[in-house]
């Protein structure tokens, strides 16, 4: 199956539908669904994902875990991942939007299978994709489960990135796009998320962490690579969450009610959050998925079928040796 | 207060009101503040807890002095995938109206902070029971006049507030600590929570704390006097207790400067009642029952370890040391190997080198006895010369 590439980048074109290598009955059909954009989301509990989900598509997702059960406190819990389907029209362009959330992750005392478990899904959905492209039949009701994008929440330390951090970042930034976030962002001072997030930029690449970097090529124009290197800068991406709507100077805004102040969701001095939603959902949304496709992809693609050869070459050698 | 007068003759002790103007036994008490206050005190915390939940900030906050200064970049970085629990004492002299307390505050790095966190609390248990052991083995001394005593009155252990509940991590390492030591558990960074998330999350922790038979420290509360009782009753009611930490001075709206945290949209103040539980936790700290921390160290927890261990050893014995660290083990097996297999080559190259002295020795020998032989024979040519012909003899003139 050939691969052409895209003329225009994705922030340019009015319909991001048509850079992609669908015969039309997909892209009609993608007209009428909706644009399918696979999110998942990672972090330990209690860093606001539920409620990030919540906010995000303004209605009540998801309902946080309410009455646990004491006893079972002491059980590890093992990480589980559930699928959320929610239909957003977002700039008169429909999405739509699954999400993949994982509870349990990083929750136990020991941690170090939860990487395999979320790398496993991730390959598991590139081999179905594979699978698909090789048959004779296609299936036209095949639903593209390749994740998009992967927001990792950090918990807010203060300090700099975790053990689990560097290791989950490291090892799924090859099979995914990652974009780390801060989450519970409204316990850190404005000087503290600073000091955070360079200290967190400085870790990423001392590691050489593969994250989302918002990439540009040299003939995109000014404006797109100006927002691009703005949106770099602002990485990670300090996020608050909130459902509940109080009034403030009459006008109903989604915030955090605390005894000295409330904290605004959608106010640029007090989270990221409309900023990320703005790139998650609207203006990179195109090049999220073009990246995965394209790129991420065909290297897995390159990976798996250059691994068959060598085995098919090894049989062979190993079926002449045993002839001769 | 009279004994009962058993049988057997024994005098009890009759009450007796000494005459009105007293003999002086009513200043027992002001001696021993004088002896006390000249005396003064040893007082260790260990503070317990994943990284950045703001224990370094707290204990800075509450002596008002900055006891421990933060890592640097690249401190941090080295620590980031070291794998181990750290233990770093800070030790300080404090001083206040004339008395004196030697502080020393326990801080333990990495705890909680790697992909497998298994075990990560037996290097904390290991402190503090070994801390016992110092104390114990010093009482036994003959001479027991400079005793250290850094027996840990109490820890600290730092929920992070993920609005839920306890993490197993936690259930398992307070369950290990609080059989050993007081336990405060404390929830850090409380301004990440709204007032109602906090009640939900203090009520949640408190269940499971019940539920799963974690022993927490709770302070006396019932005392002579009704206003202590009832700031004791405030004090327990609010575990565990919601802290913010905070050494930097902020102006507040009305004008104020208090120690807080200075937000786009507000300040959280350190010592406001209604903003955390730090002044109530100062206060169970120090101000009110700092004496009965220490007391119930050494009465109970104390007490039951020395029990525990005297009934197993003999009076001046030395601990068995437990060797359940596998890592130190496998080396141990390693170097046990080595040192074998070092010696048995050596002995190969002594038996060696015994067995050539020998063949030599033997070859020598056998030297020996050739000449030996020869010797003999010319002899014996000799004698048989001389015999034969005894006018031949020479003239030795």
């Amino acid at each position: 199956m050939a691969v052409t590439t895209y003329e225009e980048s994705a922030t340019n074109s009015p319909s991001v539908y048509s850079q992609y290598v669908r015969p039309s009955s997909h892209r009609y059909k993608n007209a009428k669904k909706g644009l399918p954009f696979n999110v998942m989301l990672v972090g330990p509990s209690g860093l606001g994902r539920r409620t990030f989900l919540n906010t995000l598509c303004e209605r009540a997702i998801v309902i946080p875990d309410d009455g646990e059960n004491a006893e079972t406190t002491k059980l590890p819990e093992a990480m589980k991942i559930q699928h959320y389907t929610v239909d957003i029209e977002e700039d008169g362009m429909r999405i739509l939007l699954n999400v993949i959330d994982t509870p349990g992750f990083g929750d136990s005392i020991d941690n170090s299978d939860n990487f395999k478990e979320i790398q496993d899904y991730l390959e598991y959905q590139f081999d179905e994709v594979l699978e698909e492209e090789n048959r004779i039949k296609r299936n036209p009701k095949f639903r593209d489960g390749r994740v998009h994008a992967l927001l990792y929440f950090i918990t807010p330390t203060g300090h700099s990135l975790r053990e689990i951090d560097i290791e989950l970042m490291r090892r799924l930034g090859s099979r995914v796009n990652v974009i780390p976030i801060i989450g519970r962002a409204d316990s850190m001072t404005v000087d503290e998320l600073k000091k955070f997030k360079k200290r967190i930029m400085q870790d990423i690449d001392f590691y050489r962490i593969p994250v989302y970097m918002f990439p540009t090529v040299d003939d995109d124009d000014e404006e797109t690579i100006e927002e691009n290197n703005e949106l770099r800068a602002s990485l990670p991406f300090a996020v608050v969450g909130c459902e509940e709507v109080v009034e403030k100077d009459n006008r109903p805004v989604r915030a955090r009610l605390y005894p000295w102040g409330a904290v605004e969701v959608d106010n640029e001095e007090h989270s990221d959050f409309d900023r990320l939603r703005y790139v998650l959902l609207n203006s990179h949304i195109g090049d999220l998925r073009e990246i995965t496709q394209n790129m991420l992809y065909e290297n897995y693609r390159t990976e798996k079928l250059s691994l068959e050869d060598n085995d098919d070459e090894d049989k062979e050698t190993s079926s002449q040796a045993s002839s001769n | 207060m009279a004994f009962e007068d058993n049988n057997e003759g024994i005098e009890s002790y009759v009450n007796k009101n000494v005459s009105q103007t007293g003999i002086g036994i009513a200043n027992l008490p002001n001696q021993l503040h004088k002896i006390v206050t000249k005396k003064g005190t040893d007082f260790s915390i260990i503070l317990v807890g994943e990284s950045g939940t703001g224990k370094t900030t707290f204990v800075n906050t509450l002596f008002t002095t900055e006891l421990i200064t933060p890592l640097d970049d690249s401190t941090r970085r080295k620590k980031q995938c070291d794998k181990t629990v750290d233990i770093n004492i800070h030790k300080a002299e404090l001083e206040e109206k004339n008395f004196n307390v030697k502080l020393n505050v326990i801080d333990t790095p990495g705890f909680g902070d790697y992909v497998d966190n298994n075990d990560c609390w037996h290097p904390i248990v290991d402190f503090i029971e070994n801390q016992y052991e110092q104390y114990l083995r010093q009482e036994q001394q003959p001479v027991r006049k400079g005793l250290v005593d850094m027996r840990v009155h109490a820890c600290l252990y730092f929920i992070r507030p993920n609005g839920h509940s306890l993490k197993p991590l936690d259930v398992r390492a307070m369950k290990a600590i609080g059989a050993i030591c007081n336990l405060i558990p404390v929830i850090s960074k409380a301004d990440s929570m709204s007032p109602t998330s906090l009640k939900l999350f203090k009520k949640r922790i408190l269940d499971t704390i019940n539920a799963q038979n974690i022993r927490i420290y709770t302070p006396p509360v019932e005392s002579e006097d009704e206003s202590v009782t009832s700031r004791n009753r405030d004090i327990v009611s609010a575990m565990p207790f919601a802290v913010i930490g905070s050494s930097t001075e902020v102006v507040a709206p009305d004008g104020r400067v208090v120690k807080g945290r200075k937000y786009p949209w507000g300040i959280a103040e350190v010592e406001n009642d209604e903003h955390c539980d730090f002044k109530k936790l100062r206060s169970l700290l120090i101000r009110s029952h700092m004496l009965d921390l220490i007391n119930s160290t050494e009465e109970s927890h104390y007490d039951a370890y020395r029990t525990a261990q005297m009934k197993v050893r003999k009076f001046g014995e030395a601990k068995p040391k437990a060797t359940d660290n596998k890592v130190f083990k496998d080396e141990e097996e390693a170097l046990r190997k080595r040192f074998t297999e070092k010696v048995r080559l050596e002995e190969n190259r002594f038996r060696q080198w015994e067995s050539k002295l020998i063949a030599e020795r033997d070859r020598l020998n056998k030297d020996l006895e050739a000449e030996h032989n020869l010797v003999k024979q010319l002899e014996a040519e000799i004698e048989a010369v001389q015999t034969s012909s005894p006018g031949n003899r020479f003239n030795r003139k």
